[in-house]
């Protein structure tokens, strides 16, 4: 059997994967959830995150301060995108809305490769100090995003169940048209709500960077897995992505332990199960009406 | 016998204009175009007639590719036989997932083809690496056997093989777009509570549905492995997924050219952007924002109206169902 000290490592590398995942989902599951959108794009806006996170931390030396910018950057840039694309298209069939983000994916990747070339680029971890847990030693930076991720999950909870916008919101993913019937502008709703969802990609752009190498097709890389997150929790259950995320980071992380062929593939036989048993995920609304 | 021309002409004069394109482009992408507009075939089927957008044709297209490859790997030489595993390697797989997948709704049927193809990617590159050595793919150029008329080792005649079997697959498209079958496919798309209720089986059209474009996705990916020699895991990754159904809205979704049509120009943007700047996501993800804005039709959707004008315009003009 595998010892403690390799398990305790695989599950805070689980953890710190699902916390990553959970930030992106949030995003796609959110967009699903109010406006009936598959939002592709959100991929985009986690690669320029990691990009402006390697960019400012090669100017200024803090890649705090550069996940902070490619938040920025995300959110502003999902703005926009959301003002002159989505604003048109909303109305429209879903797989309508899946095939253009996915040309912005596209593009999006072509702008980056013409601004930051195809070469994969290194972020400096911003702290490499490691703490013992058990006689185990455990890299700090991980345990800070697990961390950062728990907060925004509380955050966008109470968002979600504290202020009047996060309530409407609420009631849209519901139901759309009884909010525009109380006089709620659902079209500020939905910018509102695309651009948390685009900020938060940053953030996990950011936050993941000094993880991995940096490279143009790195939001290509993780799409498998963020739809089976959003998949798996329940299109627009915001807990049900935390614990889908978890759990998937979970079974990449402590599977490729066991038996490393099969760490990537697990996560999507369990999906097919979970969709095959329950169609609508573990805790999608019944409610939603598409 | 007017009636039996008024049906072929059209694939007819399709196909020669593409014999003639043949003669002022490079052999290669005559082939690659062929074979890719048969890919796209299936999924401008599943999309246009039925409704299901699936994001995972890269695992019908291995599954033939792979069979394929293992028969002319490890069994035999004969290509011709080699094409026939494939195509019953494909029938097999939608046979087996068909029944799980048609049960679900549009854009779940995207995902769980999308966690299809993946798997089937993890398998052949880690899983199975025994067999199908892993990234390395399976090289077997030289196995191929050359064959009496028309010998498929030489790029012009598998041209020749390839044309024909388009044509076969065009008119038995055409044939079945003109069939009940097509009727109830297209009908099943719009509202299915009504064709249940006219006594047709949702389940059963979407079923034979999947398995017929499925199958022909895998006679695409066996004449991908026969033409090119060899097969790898990178021919089933996620970043080529969307490539089928990108040709397809390209081209015109659901239209009977469209594919053909979309594969010349995806193919031709490729090659010629990417040999000018190497940059040519960005003009195909632009390119592809620009025609979801303009109206979705696509280039053969947007001109096929107009063609039809010019040549008809005299007679009455039945649109086509």
């Amino acid at each position: 059997m595998m010892d403690t000290q390799l398990l305790i490592s695989g599950v805070i590398f689980g953890l710190s994967i699902g916390s990553i995942f959970f930030l992106m989902a949030i995003g796609l599951s959110l967009c699903f959830g109010l406006m009936r959108i598959i939002s592709l794009d959100q991929l985009l806006y986690y690669s320029i995150g990691a990009y402006i996170t390697y960019s400012i931390s090669l100017v200024t030396g803090s890649m705090w301060l550069g996940a902070l910018a490619g938040m920025v950057v995300a959110g502003i840039i999902s703005f926009g995108v959301e003002r002159f694309i989505f604003l048109r298209i909303y109305e429209r069939d879903i797989a309508f809305t899946m095939i253009t983000s996915f040309g912005i994916l596209i593009g999006g990747v072509g702008v980056i490769k013409f601004f930051w070339g195809v070469v994969p680029r290194p972020v400096p971890i911003p702290m490499i100090t490691q703490i013992s847990i058990m006689g185990t030693e455990i890299p700090v930076y991980r345990l800070i995003v697990i961390a950062i991720s728990l907060l925004v999950y509380l955050g966008i909870w109470l968002f979600l169940n504290r202020t009047i916008i996060g309530k409407a919101i609420r009631a849209g993913i519901e139901d759309v048209e009884h909010v525009e019937g109380l006089g709620i502008n659902v079209y500020r709703l939905f910018t509102i709500t695309f651009i948390i969802a685009g900020t938060l990609s940053g953030l996990a752009g950011g936050l993941y960077a000094p993880l991995i190498m940096v490279d143009p097709q790195m939001g290509l890389e993780v799409m498998p897995f963020i739809f089976m997150v959003v998949i798996i929790g329940g299109l627009g259950s915001i807990k049900g992505t935390l614990i889908s995320a978890f759990l998937v980071g979970q079974v990449v992380s402590i599977g490729s332990l066991i038996y490393a062929p099969l760490a990537q593939m697990a996560p999507f036989a369990i999906m097919l199960l979970i969709l095959l048993i329950k169609p609508t995920g573990l805790y999608g609304s019944k409610l939603l009406k598409r | 016998m007017l009636k039996l021309f008024r049906w072929w002409w059209g694939i007819l004069l399709a196909f020669l204009l593409l014999a003639v394109l043949r003669v002022f482009l490079p052999l290669p992408f005559s082939n690659e175009i062929i074979i890719f507009s048969i890919y796209t075939m299936g999924c401008s089927f599943l999309l246009g007639r039925v409704g299901f957008i699936s994001f995972g044709q890269p695992a019908y297209l291995a599954t033939g590719a792979y069979a394929t490859a293992f028969y002319l790997f490890y069994f035999g030489t004969n290509p011709y036989i080699g094409i026939l595993i494939g195509i019953l390697a494909g029938l097999l797989i939608s046979l087996i997932v068909g029944p799980l997948f048609v049960r679900l709704r549009s854009d779940y049927f995207a995902l769980v083809n999308l966690a299809l193809a993946v798997i089937i990617f993890y398998m052949m590159q880690k899983v199975l690496a025994g067999i199908t050595k892993g990234d390395n793919g399976l090289w077997f150029l030289t196995n191929i056997a050359s064959t009496p008329v028309l010998d498929l080792t030489k790029p012009n005649h598998f041209y020749i093989f390839a044309f024909l079997v388009a044509l076969a697959i065009w008119a038995f498209y055409k044939y079945l777009n003109d069939t009940l079958f097509g009727a109830c496919c297209l009908a099943s798309k719009i509202n299915e509570d009504k064709v249940k209720f006219l006594g047709y089986s949702n389940f059963k059209i979407r079923l034979t549905a999947f398995v017929i474009a499925n199958t022909t996705t895998a006679l695409a990916g066996s004449m991908y492995a026969v033409y090119l020699g060899f097969v790898s895991p990178e021919m089933t990754s996620a970043h080529r997924a969307a490539d089928p159904v990108v040709v397809t809205i390209l081209g015109g979704v659901g239209t009977l050219y469209g594919p053909i049509v979309g594969a010349i120009a995806y193919t031709g943007m490729k090659d010629l952007i990417s040999g000018l700047i190497g940059n040519w996501e960005l003009f195909i993800g632009f390119l592809l924002v620009f025609i979801m804005l303009a109206g979705e039709k696509g280039i053969w959707g947007s001109l096929e109206p107009l063609l039809k004008k010019a040549f008809f315009r005299k007679s009455a003009f039945k649109p086509e169902r």
